[in-house]
């Protein structure tokens, strides 16, 4: 018997939606060509839109066939009972893991009751390149491939290509890669280098094949289990069909139970005998390529069949989750590439983006984005969805990121007087303004922007705008109000009765001008610029308002950012403020952490448990620390007001220096990062202590984020029981790795990375290697996602019904 | 004991007879006649007047108002001589507590028993506790306008008074719910028609009567309200309040503490109706823009309130909400990258394919509409010449994502627009479609309005967006339709939108109702989806938003000024304002206050500010002791936290509003 494992990875670049569209039709080099192109691009984005990659099963030896009937259904029952055992063999060298401890799914507990997580062959010994073997050489013999715990898999699968890819591209024809595929039928199953194959296989569909692979998707469960027995006495064909149908049944972690199915049915049809298990792939990697063989006509409908939904299956998921490497200027001319996914916020990647360049985190840092072409720039909004943003900008655009500090970015909060009290430019207010006091402005800031509604800065003045599509510039009386832009039209006096209405924000960006002045002849060099987030060239719908100062430039941007964004901002802030002071006593931390153990469950999961991409998530619990921290911070502090001075959450705190006192170092636990893996990052964030409480022990910090690929909880995490934490494995407490210390640790490997195509963060080999466990808790995205899927689909029934 | 006699009947005693009124004040009270000494206590008066009278009556409210003195005599162990009370005093002896008719800030009547002998700031209290208000610190009385008889009789329609007289509240305690209302308001059918009037909004009110309605034509107007605030130190014995007059109830002070919709409905919707009021009267301008904000959340607030759907949002299952947010969500994901013809089959987005003309506004076009074929799908629009060569390249395909949609309708001359102005990189390019009737243009309106949010029309909104836009088009039918620029009566605006109750009576100039109706209608989608309380929320912010909000204004003269200028009272500062421009002057803002005083005397009002700054002013329109009330009751105000609830420092409030004895 000769079944292999295909890896099929499929990648294109970001602006590869057309690619999708045309890519099934589109041949395969195209497809090739186009992810090539994306290194082209200036601003390296990419967007690694599908990176599937799912083991499946096939026979390829002609011995296989007559034994197709008897031995099929005490195999495929064997092969269900021990899902883990078969696919240790096809693993090589794992150890099982013991069952996870969430409660088997309804309706498909009997097949994927335990889920295993190494249906993906994410856990192998292998380093980046050699993990590619595998689908290079077919003849693997792996029984049969649960594919219990798909999603964290196909993550970790994903980050595991994205570290091939990078070697690959750099690299093509590195006498790590097997030589090409001799054997033309069998390119389709040999994805040698890798895309070309899938997109054969998928022109080979029909459509009316995915119309009834939907019709099956939501067909009943009993009848599916029922068809799924019968169908693996039946034709490959109907084998298929059923798959399907039991996948539908398999929520959550199976959804790509078809693959499993798969592997079953080849096994039965075609293994003589049980396989033996595979050797380490790393020893075999010159495996010799199977014996020709050419495919029947059913079988390589059936696989095309496969792959296309496969594909459906891989779209969705990559439909859900977008992801696009960000390569982000720093101001010391350097570069880094970020892994960003469309949950992103600014917030997220600005905090990734501290871990990684050991600043002091204060509040002005920002990301910055730079429109060289138009000669605007703005920052980022805190709170604002950077993908969203960046998807906005043009394939060949010139537009870049910057990661610098901006004191204008919160200057109202550090001084609100400047913009909430400055009388017109009249000199008495300005010398008065500098003297606010903290309390002052705090209650000011109160005012302003913890009332039922937020206050604008009242502002008015006349500006030059730069008249529709034209070059000259009007001075015109403007004036602010929440609602928008107003101005004073010729010959009517400003009472809120005879304004104008120049522009409201719902659905402009503000941006800083450059340079205006002698590109279009501004009155001065202060402009401000307002246009819709799409437009990206020169149009007449990009309004240019031009100040006389910077400091009227300052406080029309300033409020034009208060009304559009409201209380959003002081959140912003105060969560900046948060970090900020999270950063300063981590510093204090990183020195003196050697101390207490920590129980397992104080530290946030960390980068060594799973290198799958899915950072939003990961982004996200630290936020939520930071949150929690706030919270927890807030509580003491009306008991005991003396405490009031470290609390980075609390507005006083945000006017008193950070360094007024230093703030208690926290003892660190010495496990704390590297120690807990598995452990849900939500459980860790409730199990922070607060952190300024003098009484309590003194907090452990959020582990630093050492790793952009910090592994994500589920996005459904509420719904696995906390308890559900296996015990952290022995292996990891250090021995391989030391716990890191708290500025991030994995930056070296990094900055190795020279491809900005892909994610820089190829997993780390010696973690990997000895986590059983590394999916642990992702199940629940699958699932998340499949019940997504699920409810869509009665939906539309209903909706057609 | 006061009255005695000897056996000729000669007192002995030092008593005297004193006169006693029973009754309230009316010039033929009858009359006790008591036998008193100066040592007699109240409380023995009181005792000997219920003797006299001898008649079975709970006497336990009444109480002694000394006539000449405007004082009540309520402290029952003080001795007659120490209220130095002889025998020509003028007492009365009647109810503390008196029915007075309350204009409600929704301009509603009630009658309720109010306390004539307390401050008047406990009687507000009470009255708000009646009421269910909280926070009645916020809140004070107004003198009515006085009616000026000289305008022609019209017949005022016989308005519905809402009755509360009967309602006793027990004392102290919070009022317990009972059936979605304070206890005290579900005995009777009456008085739950009460409590509804008070906490749901009124029904806009009729164009005619706003236009009749006194308006502020400029600041100086604006001062004139502020000229009859009752003294909330004072009791409203004191301040000439009869039984029965008419007194009206409004938020005094623009600082509302903790406005939490599930506690306070009451006081929502009150704040609502007087912010509304405030627009539709031109006491507080806004722009046009504005005005259609506050327009479209009137006439959301009221179809929500007529439906009947007070409160949140009819009893959705928050697991289908749930189920729905999850499906938007995948959605909205899949239709980002998602390969069209591997996703349909997983989930079919629909998808509309019609003839529609189409009109690009080019300069230097001379081409009209043309008939196209168009296929709206997901949230792409593509257009062909004919049906034919759809399957070929469009004309031009569109991503109406983050476009801006438009509606142009004018249903009896059977238009059906939609503007789009579509974001692209190089700039927004404008698109008009025409539809030819209501339902193509339903359907085509709801597809652009989700996909301009980046939803598509498989999205669960859709249907119901449909609804909303094809009953917006048959309220226009019979709202806007033919009425020309004359405003309709109430009977128009019961069946449908009369746009001109929505709006203040400049706008009701400005625009025709057929003009003003899309233009309401526009600023409603965007806030369709919001629930009762949501959009009076909405409503207060928007109201809080604007410049002059929370402006409270007088006629003052400065110190060393000769002419009169505004002073603005505002929840945080001071504003000096130039009476004849209505500029800013300066501002000072009470953070910066140490403090301030007034003279009664000569009715000047100094204020000193930190780094020295002195202002003097002397009130021309009002008391100086209203102008001192309102910045210490700001004051007062700013003081309150939140973790002290609802108790009240009334001490404090009177020290800070007080009058001579303040300082």
């Amino acid at each position: 018997m000769a079944l292999c494992i295909c890896i099929t990875s499929f990648h294109s670049c970001y602006l590869c939606n057309a690619f999708f569209k045309g890519g099934i039709t589109e041949s395969k080099g195209n497809c090739v060509r186009k992810l090539n192109s994306s290194c082209q691009i200036p601003f390296h984005r990419v967007h690694l839109s599908l990176d599937f990659h799912q083991p499946r099963v096939r026979g390829h030896s002609p011995a296989c066939q007559p034994s197709v009937g008897a031995p099929l259904a005490p195999r495929c029952k064997a092969a269900r009972r021990e899902p883990h055992v078969c696919a240790l063999r096809g693993r090589a060298g794992l150890t099982p893991l013991p069952p996870r401890g969430r409660g088997p799914e309804p309706g498909w507990s009997r097949v994927h009751g335990v889920a295993f997580p190494a249906g993906a062959p994410t856990p192998t010994r292998a380093p980046p390149s050699a993990r590619q073997v595998p689908s290079k050489c077919p003849p693997r013999p792996c029984r049969s491939v649960k594919m219990g715990e798909s999603n964290e898999d196909i993550d970790q699968m994903f980050s595991h290509l994205l570290g091939e890819m990078d070697l690959l591209t750099k690299s093509l024809g590195v006498d790590t890669l097997p030589p090409p595929d001799p054997k033309p039928p069998r390119a389709e199953f040999n994805f040698s280098v890798g895309f070309k194959d899938l997109n054969e296989s998928l022109n080979a569909l029909e459509d009316q094949d995915l119309d009834a692979l939907m019709a099956d998707l939501v067909a009943d469960i009993s009848e599916a289990e029922q068809r799924t027995i019968q169908a693996q006495r039946e034709s490959s064909q109907d084998q298929l069909h059923s798959a399907s149908l039991e996948k539908s049944n398999f929520s959550g972690a199976a959804s790509l139970g078809y693959g499993a199915d798969m592997a079953v049915t080849s096994t039965s049809q075609y293994g003589d005998e049980l396989p033996p298990p595979p050797a380490d792939p790393m020893l075999d990697l010159p495996l010799p390529p199977p014996p020709p063989e050419p495919l029947s006509q059913e079988e390589q409908e059936a696989a095309a069949k496969a792959d296309k939904i496969k594909l459906a299956l891989e779209k969705l998921k990559e439909a859900k989750v977008k992801k696009l490497v960000v390569k982000v200027h720093m101001n010391d001319n350097s570069t880094k590439s970020l892994m960003v996914d469309e949950r992103q916020l600014a917030r997220d990647i600005l905090d990734n983006l501290f871990e990684k360049t050991h600043c002091d985190c204060n509040i002005d840092w920002c990301l910055y984005e730079i429109y060289p072409e138009l000669q605007i720039e703005r920052f980022f909004e805190d709170h604002e969805n950077v993908v969203e943003v960046l998807s906005d900008w043009t394939r060949d655009t010139e537009n870049k990121v910057v990661f610098l500090e901006k004191e204008e970015k919160y200057a109202v909060f550090k001084n609100p007087q400047n913009f909430y009290l400055d009388n017109k430019g009249k000199k008495e207010s300005k010398e008065t303004n500098g003297k606010m006091n903290a309390k002052n402005k705090e209650s000011l800031l109160e005012e302003s922007f913890c009332g039922t509604s937020i206050i604008v800065p009242e502002l008015e003045g006349a500006l030059y705008l730069k008249e529709d599509g034209k070059k000259s510039w009007k001075k015109r009386y403007f004036l602010l109000r929440a609602s928008g832009i107003y101005y004073v039209p010729k010959g009517k006096t400003k009472t809120s009765r005879d304004l104008a209405c120049f522009i409201q924000f719902e659905n402009v960006n503000i941006y800083y001008g450059t340079q205006c002045k002698m590109r279009y002849k501004a009155p001065t060099d202060y402009c401000f610029v307002l246009k819709h987030p799409q437009i990206q060239k020169e149009s007449q719908y990009i309004k240019y308002l031009c100040c006389d100062d910077a400091r009227t430039l300052n406080q029309w941007v300033t409020g034009i950012r208060i009304a559009k964004y409201g209380k959003t901002l002081y959140d912003n802030y105060q969560r900046a403020m948060a970090r900020a002071g999270l950063a300063s006593r981590w510093t204090n931390v990183g020195t003196g952490n050697a101390a207490t153990p920590a129980p397992p469950s104080t530290g946030l999961k960390t980068g060594t448990a799973q290198a799958n991409g899915q950072i939003p998530q990961a982004a996200h619990s630290v936020s939520t620390v930071l949150n929690e921290a706030d919270r927890q911070v807030d509580t003491p502090k009306d008991k005991k007001p003396a405490l009031s001075n470290h609390d980075p959450g609390t507005p006083r705190a945000q006017h008193l220096p950070k360094s007024s006192l230093p703030p208690p170092p926290p003892v660190r636990r010495s496990s704390d990062t590297g120690s807990s893996p598995v452990m849900p990052a939500k459980g860790a964030a409730g199990g922070l202590p607060p952190l300024l409480d003098d009484s309590l022990p003194p907090p452990p910090p959020p582990p630093p984020l050492e790793d952009d690929e910090l592994p994500p909880p589920p996005p459904d995490f509420d719904e696995a029981p906390p308890d559900f934490v296996p015990p952290p494995p022995p292996w990891d407490a250090g021995a391989s790795l030391p716990p890191p210390p708290p500025p991030p640790p994995a930056l070296a490997p990094e900055a190795t990375k020279p491809s900005p195509v892909v994610a820089k963060r190829p997993p780390v080999p010696p973690k990997r290697q000895e986590n059983p466990a590394p999916a642990s808790g992702g199940g629940g995205g699958e699932q998340d996602f499949m019940s997504d899927l699920m409810k869509a689909l009665q939906k539309k029934r209903g909706n057609v019904a | 004991m006061a009255g005695m006699k000897t056996a000729t009947g000669d007192y002995i005693d030092s008593s005297w007879e004193l006169q006693v009124f029973v009754g309230e004040e009316e010039p033929q009270a009858q009359s006790v006649t008591l036998r008193v000494t100066g040592e007699s206590h109240i409380g023995g008066v009181l005792l000997k007047i219920v003797e006299q009278i001898n008649r079975k009556q709970d006497w336990s409210d009444y109480a002694i108002w000394w006539e000449q003195k405007k004082q009540w005599l309520l402290q029952t162990h003080w001795t007659l001589d120490k209220y130095g009370i002889l025998a020509d005093a003028r007492l009365f002896f009647g109810p503390q507590h008196r029915p007075v008719v309350l204009r409600l800030p929704n301009r509603r009547a009630l009658r309720l028993r109010a306390s004539f002998s307390q401050p008047l700031f406990q009687a507000v209290a009470a009255i708000c506790r009646l009421l269910s208000i909280r926070h009645p610190e916020e809140l004070s009385l107004l003198r009515t306008l006085e009616k000026k008889e000289k305008k022609k009789k019209e017949k005022e329609p016989e308005e519905e008074v809402y009755d509360l007289t009967q309602v006793v509240l027990a004392g102290g305690v919070a009022p317990a719910l009972f059936r979605g209302m304070p206890a005290h308001f579900s005995d009777s059918a009456q008085t739950e028609a009460c409590y509804h009037m008070l906490s749901r909004p009124q029904p806009p009110p009729d164009p005619l009567l706003l236009q009749r309605l006194p308006r502020p034509s400029s600041l100086l107007d604006k001062t004139k309200l502020h000229s009859r605030w009752l003294d909330s130190s004072r009791c409203l014995m004191q301040q000439d309040v009869k039984a029965g007059d008419t007194l009206w109830l409004r938020f005094k002070y623009y600082s509302f503490f903790d406005l939490d919709p599930k506690a306070d409905p009451v006081r929502l919707t009150q704040l609502y109706e007087q912010a509304r009021w405030d627009l539709l009267l031109e006491e507080i301008d806004c722009t046009e823009e504005e005005m259609m904000v506050f327009a479209a959340l009137q006439y959301h607030i009221n179809k929500l309130s007529q439906s009947g759907e007070v409160g949140e949002p009819a009893g959705t299952d928050p697991g289908l909400d749930d189920l729905d947010a999850a499906l938007n969500n995948l959605e909205v994901k899949l239709e980002g990258s998602a390969p069209t013809d591997m996703l349909d089959s997983l989930t079919t987005i629909p998808e509309l394919k019609d003839n529609l003309r189409i009109f690009r506004p080019r300069k230097l076009t001379l081409k009209g509409y043309r008939q196209h074929w168009v296929v709206f799908k997901e949230t792409t629009l593509s257009y062909y010449k004919s049906q034919e060569e759809a399957p070929g390249d469009p004309v031009q395909q569109l991503n109406l994502k983050g476009c801006e949609v438009v509606p142009d309708v004018n249903v009896s001359g059977q238009k059906f627009c939609i503007k789009l102005l579509v974001p692209s990189p190089e700039g927004m390019s404008e698109v008009y479609l025409r539809c030819q009737d209501e339902q193509q243009y339903a359907r085509w309106m709801a597809g652009c309005r989700l996909a301009s949010k980046g939803r598509t029309m498989a999205d669960s909104s859709y249907a119901s967006e449909v609804q909303a836009i094809l009953a917006f088009l048959s309220l226009q039918r019979a709202g806007g339709g033919g009425a020309g620029n004359q405003p309709q009566g109430p009977d128009a605006s019961a069946e449908g939108l009369n746009p001109y109750g929505l709006v203040s009576p400049r706008f009701q100039r400005k625009f025709k109702a057929k003009q003003l109706t899309p233009r309401i209608l526009e600023a409603h989608q965007n806030v369709a989806q919001l629930s009762l309380s949501e959009a009076q929320l909405r409503f207060l912010q928007a109201w809080q938003s604007l410049p002059d909000f929370g402006i409270s204004y007088f006629t003052v003269r400065f110190k060393g000024s000769k002419k009169d200028e505004i002073l603005g009272i505002a929840n945080n500062r001071l504003i000096r304002i130039d009476l004849a421009v209505g500029d800013v002057v300066k501002t000072w803002r009470f953070s910066n206050m140490r403090q301030w005083n007034v003279n009664w005397d000569i009715r000047q009002v100094a204020i000193e500010f930190d780094e020295h700054i002195n202002v003097a002013f002397s009130c021309m329109s009002a008391s100086c002791r209203i102008v001192h009330e309102y910045i210490g009751g700001y004051i007062f105000l700013s003081t309150r936290e939140r973790a002290r609830g609802e108790e009240l420092d009334e001490d404090l409030f009177l020290q800070l509003t007080g009058g001579h004895e303040a300082f």
